[in-house]
């Protein structure tokens, strides 16, 4: 509707004379928000009414005046409304029942409030778990593809046509320490995969040697065991060449010579 | 009326929300005629109409923080409370309805002959020009505002159908305006 055909309607007489159904009231305020026009007229129609009551008015009795303001001056006395006079002026401010599709109305707007509140909190939480459980999934994902890629790249060790395989036997000091070496032909490069030589006791370590024209050379120490996580295939120093491969078990860190030789694979 | 228009509207709403009892006192020599009227056409009863006055001036002094001036013009908010507890009244058990057959347009006219708040907008002229309005237009003016019918009880008073109430208030009120623009 344009403001022309709202204030040729009637429907503003009707809202001034309180006479519009509470929807109808709704649209008006709305209309009056909106169109300057609407909102002009609506003034224009009040005060014509306005002046309409004023022109027939009844001036009420002296005492009436009187009646009205000892009340009032009884009641504000106090500058600083105690709680009591709060709750009166309360109390006395409801005196016209509110019509029962304005009761329901705002008993409906309080519950779908209420339901909005509580949709939301329910699926904020929905939400935050789904969230954390996304979070857990990535990261449960990622180690995952991290321990394929290990196994890839362990795979492609033992797949590389130019590994050799050398397998190290358990000496009589320690029949279970066997493990499989993967010397790569192409580059020197020696893996070790250490998964099956037994956890060291505390303060040692394992160090792995190749034999070189008959000399053991230091190739670095193994790690079986790092906070739990047992170490698969792990590249140690390179050779060139070697008649053989030998693991023993040395203090912490490494000695510069084997003391004790636990594990050897001639190849 | 020493202080007429002594204050605007606006002066009057900002020291009524800060409870100034003078300008309530200014309110009161202002409006309470025309509510007292408006009471008075509706009740039929001049005692009662001013019992009625009273609890609707209380009622606007202890709730003057509710009203808001985007939503109308002062006296329109005020009539608003005044009419529903004149309604209450008429419609609560220990009112007695008076016979509105009887001579209900003379007692309106008939009234506002004695008026007391006339001198205020030059009434005595004003209302002898409202003789100028169509009696079938002021009739469906004054049954809404004066005896607070609804648009189906005026459809019934007047027998005209409920959709003519509408654009017969709008025609009604315009001409109201333009002869009450005429002063």
């Amino acid at each position: 509707m344009t403001a022309e055909e709202i204030i040729s309607s009637g429907i503003l007489e009707l809202y001034c004379l309180g006479l519009a159904s509470p929807a109808e009231c709704l649209e008006v305020k709305g209309w009056a928000g909106q169109y300057p026009s609407v909102a002009g007229e609506l003034n224009s129609i009040q005060l014509g009414l306005e002046t309409y009551a004023q022109i027939q008015a009844v001036e009420p009795g002296q005492e009436t005046k009187q009646k009205i303001f000892s009340q009032i001056i009884g009641s504000t006395q106090d500058i600083t409304p105690s709680v009591s006079h709060e709750l009166k002026s309360v109390q006395s401010s409801i005196v016209r029942p509110i019509r029962p599709i304005w009761q329901w109305a705002a008993a409906a707007s309080v519950l779908l409030f209420l339901g909005s509140a509580a949709a939301g909190i329910f699926f904020y939480n929905k939400y935050s778990e789904a969230n954390k459980d996304l979070t857990a999934a990535r990261e449960l994902l990622g180690q995952e593809a991290n321990h394929n890629l290990d196994m890839k790249h362990d795979l492609d060790i033992v797949h590389d046509p130019y590994s050799m395989p050398v397998k190290l036997t358990g000496q009589p000091t320690m029949p279970e320490a066997t493990a499989k070496i993967f010397w790569l032909q192409n580059t020197g490069d020696v893996m070790v995969d250490a998964s099956s030589l037994p956890d060291v006791p505390e303060g040692k370590q394992y160090q792995f040697w190749a034999i070189v024209d008959g000399k053991p050379v230091d190739g670095g120490m193994i790690i079986t065991n790092d906070k739990g996580i047992k170490f698969r295939m792990q590249k140690m120093k390179s050779f060139g060449k070697a008649q053989a491969f030998a693991i023993s078990l040395e203090k912490a860190g490494g000695n510069p010579q084997p003391t004790a030789v636990v594990s050897v694979g001639k190849i | 009326m020493p202080d007429l228009r002594k204050y605007n509207e606006e002066e009057l709403v900002l020291l009524l929300q800060r409870r100034d009892q003078q300008a309530f006192s200014y309110l009161y020599d202002n409006y309470a005629g025309a509510l007292n009227g408006i009471i008075y056409r509706m009740v039929e009863d001049r005692e009662l109409a001013e019992d009625i006055l009273q609890e609707a001036f209380l009622k606007i002094w202890n709730n003057f923080a509710s009203y808001d001036t985007a939503k109308g013009r002062l006296f329109t908010w005020m009539l608003n409370i005044t009419r529903n507890l004149t309604i209450d009244t008429m419609r609560s058990k220990d009112y007695k309805k008076q016979d509105k057959i009887s001579g209900d347009e003379n007692s309106v006219s008939n009234y506002s002959g004695e008026s007391a708040g006339a001198d205020r907008f030059d009434g005595i002229g004003l209302r002898k020009q409202l003789t100028v309005l169509k009696p079938d237009l002021r009739k469906v003016v004054d049954l809404a505002y004066f005896k607070g019918y609804t648009q189906e009880e005026i459809s019934g008073e007047l027998a005209i159908p409920l959709g003519t109430v509408k654009t017969r208030m709008r025609t009604a009120i315009l001409e109201l305006r333009k002869i009450l623009q005429s002063k």
